[in-house]
């Protein structure tokens, strides 16, 4: 398949990386696909279609590490306090009981890597 | 920054959660201080519960602060007589009246989610400039939001809307709080600071509300907690 040529970067829109730690209640578990569908659906609900479609919302799986529970979410630079005040109103995975803690925010994962 | 957290409650009183369990939850989600806000039974009880307030203190290396909620007019007046004795007073809000006493009140620290289980905010422009006045915080409480959904929820958010574009224009301050009752509805800072940016407030004034207006009542306390002070604005020097 011909792939697009890709924007110069004074048109790509600007994104913000953030990244956060799940915190579950002592002896929990949850799986990602667990983590995945409780972030859309908070934010589909919240925000609605529109709302999250203006956010660029992308869970990165490949960063997720189920050790130790942290995962990096891409979002543009816009709209990081309307992602991040979303991930606060998820309490629950399933029957689970979480918290959420936000480690940083950076336009890039090397930086939020350094931090 | 200092983050803190003016508005967690206990199993002391009607929480779900342990003293130590919020201030280790606190710790760990950066915290430098929390108020437990318990209601008043008699003055043994808050004898007791700053005790322990003071040793989960010590062991687990977090401010906190012991605060009381007054759910109507006589335990107002009954917790200002007890003023210097304990570090926050803060009000139920929710009944108009109430809400009225309490920025009416210099001694009140905080007038908690004046739009409780109303239709309307609960709040006006008479009653913020009495706040400014009187330097009484309005709270924005997170589990109000946390807790409820649809409708119900999408008219919390405009309710706490109109309340802080009113604190915004009238200079009121405003505190942002977890109003947890579990340590697991305790929120991260940066979690109430990106809401609060939902609710019209700029970036500053949200960081302000959970770090610079609990700062500023905490110093408020200490000074009336000092035998010098006698009234705002008036403490013996010599």
């Amino acid at each position: 398949m011909k792939k697009l040529k890709i924007l110069p970067p004074t048109l790509r829109e600007r994104k913000r990386y953030i990244a956060f730690q799940v915190i579950p209640e002592i002896d929990e578990d949850f799986t990602y696909s667990d983590l995945e569908a409780g972030i859309w659906n908070i934010m589909l609900d919240f925000l609605g279609e529109e709302g999250v479609s203006k956010t660029s919302m992308w869970l990165l799986k490949d960063t997720w590490n189920p050790r130790k529970g942290i995962g990096i979410i891409k979002c543009n630079h816009k709209s990081t306090e309307t992602v991040i005040s979303s991930l606060g109103l998820i309490d629950r995975l399933g029957d689970n009981r979480i918290c959420f803690k936000i480690l940083g925010i950076s336009g890039t994962i090397r930086g939020l890597k350094l931090k | 920054m200092n983050y803190y957290d003016f508005h967690v409650r206990s199993d002391f009183s009607e929480g779900e959660s342990s003293i130590e369990d919020f201030a280790s939850r606190a710790r760990l989600l950066g915290y430098k201080g929390i108020c437990i806000t318990e209601y008043f039974q008699s003055k043994e009880q808050m004898e007791e519960l700053k005790k322990k307030c003071e040793e989960i203190s010590e062991k687990i290396r977090i401010e906190i602060f012991v605060g009381f909620q007054a759910r109507n007019t006589k335990e107002i007046s009954k917790l200002i007589s007890l003023r210097r004795e304990y570090d926050v007073l803060l009000v139920k809000g929710g009944d108009l009246g109430l809400n009225r006493k309490a920025i009416e009140t210099p001694e009140v620290d905080i007038l908690l989610h004046p739009e409780f289980e109303r239709r309307d905010s609960g709040f006006n422009h008479i009653m913020a400039k009495l706040a400014k006045e009187n330097n009484v915080a309005v709270e924005v409480n997170f589990r109000e939001i946390l807790l409820s959904s649809k409708n119900t929820r999408s008219h919390i958010i405009h309710n706490i809307s109109e309340n802080v574009k009113l604190c915004k224009k009238f200079h009121v301050p405003i505190a942002i709080c977890s109003g947890a009752i579990s340590h697991l509805q305790m929120k991260d800072p940066k979690v109430l600071i990106s809401m609060g940016t939902l609710f019209g407030l700029e970036l500053k004034e949200a960081k302000k509300s959970v770090s610079e207006v609990p700062e500023n009542i905490i110093k408020m306390s200490k000074e009336r907690q000092n035998n010098k002070w006698i009234r705002p604005g008036v403490k013996v020097i010599k």
